[in-house]
């Protein structure tokens, strides 16, 4: 029977309430000034700080950052850094996958997750010269200033 | 003593600089075309991608769209600039440029599928997967966890969706009850909507009677 109806979701966020909008990955490991900016709220990030949809993630000239992303996607960062999360949807029941994100400046190291195997052409990440298609792998991005 | 040589050594460094004074205006072309030149130029930072090999071993592929060109790379250590151009880059230099972020690398998440008997009784051997899974989360920092259920075809649609929630939140609080204390716990049905094995609809199919977990 193909019929679809909503997803039967329950999520049980430990301790809190379920937000609207909800965590699409933790940071997973910090040194030095690493911060997670989202509706433009900016917080210090903290191992275990929540990213969303539309996040901007940076680190300082001495920090790092790594964060676990939903679909096992991983994602790490050098210092000064500036990355954004400008779209993800992860419903793969529903055949609904995207991953974009967009490199401003700095490095990181990319550890594509279940969203490439199952959409190849729906990771990417926009960097201010051009576009890298992800097709399930690791790589590293140097953007410099 | 003899007295000449002196004078001839001081002339080389002397030609050096009137070297470097002359090639200090001319561009990057003109150092690659220079045979006799020992003076490397600074190199010019670039933007870059390497492509390396995955936690598992496995070599994907990343295709780089720029404004010069578009670069498809697919071996391991190929690198391209973002302008969409090929370039060479050395181990010591991704050292040098990805060192604090390949530091920052978080744990690989593990993935576990757990079988079921009848209804929402798991496997005795699924049963026994438990505690690893528990000390699985334990060694990770803030660990989060996704628990989903899913069905074979047998029953309506409707069914199989509040079945396969039962089946992930029976497995989550077998595994509360073994001492899993997680950062973010996500328990989820998908039914019917994502079979291990296709089958037609109202098909008895033991493989597709599973939970799926995700330990990141």
């Amino acid at each position: 029977m193909q019929r679809i109806p909503a997803a039967l979701i329950l999520a049980l966020a430990a301790g809190h309430v379920l937000a609207a909008d909800p965590a699409i990955g933790y940071v997973k490991s910090v040194s030095g000034d690493a911060f997670v900016t989202t509706a433009g709220a900016k917080a210090k990030a903290q191992v275990g700080s929540p990213v969303q949809q539309g996040s901007l993630l940076e680190t300082g000239k001495n920090g790092t950052m790594g964060v676990t992303f939903k679909d096992e996607t991983m994602v790490s960062f050098g210092p000064n850094t500036s990355f954004t999360v400008t779209d993800y949807v992860y419903a793969p029941a529903e055949g609904k996958l995207k991953f974009g994100s967009k490199l401003a400046k700095g490095s990181l190291n990319y550890v594509s997750g279940a969203i490439e195997k199952m959409k190849p052409d729906a990771v990417t990440v926009g960097t201010p010269t051009g576009t890298i298609g992800v097709r399930g792998t690791q790589f590293l991005l140097k953007v410099e200033e | 003593m003899n007295p000449r040589p002196a004078p001839l050594r001081r002339a080389r460094p002397a030609i050096a600089i009137a070297g470097l004074l002359l090639l200090a205006g001319c561009s990057n072309k003109y150092y690659v075309s220079c045979a006799g030149c020992r003076v490397a130029p600074p190199p010019a930072p670039v933007s870059y991608v390497v492509l390396i090999p995955s936690p598992d071993g496995s070599i994907g592929a990343v295709a780089v769209k720029g404004d010069k060109g578009e670069q498809f790379l697919n071996k391991a250590g190929q690198a391209g600039t973002l302008e969409g151009q090929p370039f060479q880059v050395d181990d010591k230099k991704i050292e040098q440029d990805f060192g604090a972020a390949r530091t920052a690398l978080p744990q690989v998440p593990v993935r576990y599928q757990l079988a079921f008997k009848d209804g929402a009784t798991l496997t005795a051997e699924s049963e026994a997967t438990l505690p690893e899974i528990v000390a699985e989360a334990k060694k990770r920092p803030a660990v989060d966890v996704t628990i989903i259920g899913h069905t074979d075809t047998l029953q309506s649609f409707e069914y199989n969706d509040k079945l396969g929630l039962k089946r992930a939140t029976k497995v989550a609080d077998s595994l509360r009850a073994k001492g899993l204390v997680a950062n973010s716990l996500s328990v989820e049905s998908y039914g019917e909507r994502q079979l291990l094995v296709q089958t037609p609809d109202n098909t008895f199919e033991p493989r597709n009677r599973r939970v799926e977990i995700s330990v990141r």
